[in-house]
């Protein structure tokens, strides 16, 4: 993943190193341009300056010889020589290469030349005037590396102000990034984001603003829903519950009658604790148990066994206990007498004739194991209402409370079977 | 015995005076907070039974009103909220039980029962039939003059039957009486079997007369 100013100057830096490589030989043909009608210039003011010059000396025409042969061996840079032929009086411009002067190396070298006729004391001759001009790679050479520098400059400056840019211009967007990281829709916070100045950023908050606000409602009413929904069965219940036992009082009814009333109540103590889970769990999700402790683990584990011994001793279940001594956790007592009440009767519940039970507690971790003879299904294991053993009793929801407690107290809850027994490990 | 029972589901408040009035209570109602308030100004009872949740008010601030008028009505609240707060909140402002919706009738009456022997009796809270003798504050139980000794499930259920004499009490209903909240997660209820075996068997052997009788196959009643 990339960032995203990061892949803007990629494309900015591609474009630029574009442009500039054009402008290398935009560059050289303008500066050769310059350069060469510079040269032209130069050409003909010293033409022009050796024929006034030569003209002024009014020297004989013996001594004109003389002083044009020396001319021509002090000046290699031109040449004077009397005009054969007549005819073509037009100055020519050229340029050409060849070995440099008092160069000792083989050292090619361009020259702009004017080839000119003059007239010297009445007479023609041809002047031909050779400068040196920079060669076409030195030019280029050096332009190219100018470009680069500046290109290299640019890019750098792309690279700061982006890093600049990015820390500014994206700032709020990172507040709103952050706080939504932050936000959970179990907290009921409302998260406010920061007022921007960029329209973009705004738009983005209002929408997202309106989102959550949109979620948090539905979120509540779901949980109201349950909440609600819940607590207005109980009075329902109470006056079927209360009617069944008004109606085993009646002397008039059969054993076959007071059977069926007895099946009633059975199922109705399944329904009322079905709903009292459903309401205990929306709580928990609730944060309604916010009261916390310190907790000695080990003797309310110890008590919890107690109570509920008949119950493993009625299935000839040996239980094994190996608690460590003052294990102290934080938490909130109700959840987590309900924890270990639940793991126990389910551990009871779920067990086999004769079978066993080991209960260990350290300061890590608990492990509640019992016999069994088929794994349970692990990935629904937790969910409500997942039954995940085809068995007929329970509320269908102690797995799923027992998830939700462990959530509230931030400890890790595994099951494993291993063939014969079912484990459940909490970390703490 | 007069007793109020405060509650807006009138189906219910029926229920329990069906139920309590074969016992010789006295049940009066008052199904909103003004009734309530009103009755517990001109009369005193010996037990209220209070809704807490009403459509006028809350149940707390009647409890708030007795203790200001210093009344010793005993106070139990039955309450559709299962919440540690209100339960700690509502002993605190004088209620002396808290029951939570839905209950079994029996174990409103069994409730009634320790609380008007408690209110009643104070200190010397014994309780008498024939050769059985209980005292409710030691929790011992003497059959002829001898102590017998019961476990505390056992004394637990005695004095259950004792809250509903001449009443059929089922064995699901024991069991969720004993077992609390899980009683609908054990497979099966056999304990209850087992602790009105042990019950019946040392009042026997003491030479209690049988009250304690077997309905229907799983169902109990205390005859007197």
């Amino acid at each position: 993943m990339k960032k995203l100013l990061n892949k803007t100057l990629r494309t900015f830096a591609i474009y630029s190193l574009f442009v500039l490589a054009t402008s290398v030989p935009a560059y050289y043909y303008v500066v050769d341009f310059i350069w060469l009608n510079e040269l032209d210039e130069h050409n003909e003011i010293i033409a022009h300056r050796i024929e006034n010059g030569l003209n002024k000396l009014n020297l004989s025409q013996a001594e004109l010889d003389q002083s044009i042969i020396l001319w021509n061996k002090v000046q290699p840079g031109s040449n004077l020589e009397k005009a054969v032929n007549t005819s073509n009086t037009k100055p020519q411009i050229y340029t050409i290469s060849k070995q440099k002067p008092f160069s000792n190396v083989n050292n090619l070298g361009r020259f702009r030349c004017l080839k000119k006729n003059i007239e010297i004391q009445k007479e023609p001759f041809i002047l031909t005037i050779e400068t040196n001009v920079e060669e076409t790679e030195e030019t280029v050479v050096a332009i190219a590396i100018i470009t680069f520098l500046f290109f290299i400059l640019l890019v750098a400056g792309f690279l700061f102000l982006n890093r600049r840019l990015s820390v500014r211009l994206w700032k709020p967007f990172r507040d709103t990034l952050a706080k939504l990281k932050t936000f959970n829709l179990n907290n009921q916070s409302i998260i406010t984001f920061e007022k921007t100045d960029t329209f973009e950023f705004e738009e983005l908050n209002d929408a997202l603003t309106k989102l959550l606000q949109h979620n948090i409602s539905v979120y509540n009413s779901q949980k109201e829903f349950t909440e609600n929904a819940s607590h207005e069965l109980q009075t329902p219940l109470a006056i079927i519950k209360n009617k069944l036992d008004l109606l085993i009082q009646n002397e008039t009814i059969t054993a076959r009658q007071y059977q069926i009333i007895e099946e009633i109540n059975r199922a109705l103590t399944r329904i009322t604790r079905i709903n009292k889970n459903l309401l205990l769990l929306a709580k928990i999700e609730n944060k309604q148990f916010n009261a916390h402790e310190n907790i000695n683990f080990s003797h309310l584990a110890k008590s919890c066994i107690n109570q509920l011994k008949e119950h493993s001793d009625n299935k000839q279940i040996a239980v094994q206990i190996n608690i460590a001594p003052d294990v102290i956790v934080d938490g909130n007592r109700t959840l987590i007498e309900m924890l270990l009440n639940n793991l126990l009767l389910n551990a009871i519940r779920h067990n086999t004739q004769n079978g066993t039970i080991t209960i260990a507690v350290n300061h890590h971790q608990l492990i509640v194991s019992n016999s069994g003879s088929k794994a349970l299904k692990n990935d629904a294991l937790f969910k409500r209402f997942a039954n995940s053993s085809n068995e007929k009793f329970g509320s269908g929801l102690g797995l799923a409370i027992i998830k939700q407690i462990c959530i509230r107290h931030q400890w890790a809850i595994g099951y494993h079977f291993d063939g014969s027994e079912h484990q459940f490990t909490i970390q703490f | 015995m007069k007793i109020l029972i405060v509650e807006d589901e009138t189906e219910l408040a029926q229920s329990i005076a069906d139920y309590l009035s074969e016992e010789n209570y006295l049940c009066e109602f008052a199904i909103n907070f003004k009734q309530a308030l009103t009755k517990i100004e001109t009369y005193n009872y010996d037990c209220i039974l209070l809704d807490i949740m009403l459509p006028d008010g809350n149940g707390m601030a009647i409890l708030e009103e007795l203790k200001k008028q210093g009344k010793q009505d005993g106070v139990i609240i039955i309450s559709a909220k299962d919440a540690l707060d209100d339960k700690i909140k509502g002993l605190q402002l004088g209620a002396d039980d808290y029951l939570i919706k839905p209950f079994h009738l029996s174990e409103l009456a069994a409730r009634i029962y320790s609380l008007i022997r408690r209110k009643q009796f104070g200190n010397s809270n014994t309780f008498f039939q024939n050769e059985l003798q209980i005292d409710l504050l030691a929790k011992t139980v003497l059959v002829n003059g001898k102590i017998i000794n019961l476990t505390k499930k056992e004394f637990d259920l005695l004095l259950y039957f004792i809250g509903n004499k001449n009443r059929i009490i089922s064995k699901s209903t024991l069991a969720e009486h004993l077992s609390g909240d899980f009683a609908d997660m054990l497979d099966n209820h056999d304990f209850i079997y087992a602790h009105i075996k042990n019950l019946k068997k040392k009042l026997k052997e003491a030479g209690c007369d049988t009250y304690l009788k077997t309905v229907y196959g799983t169902g109990y009643k205390w005859e007197v």
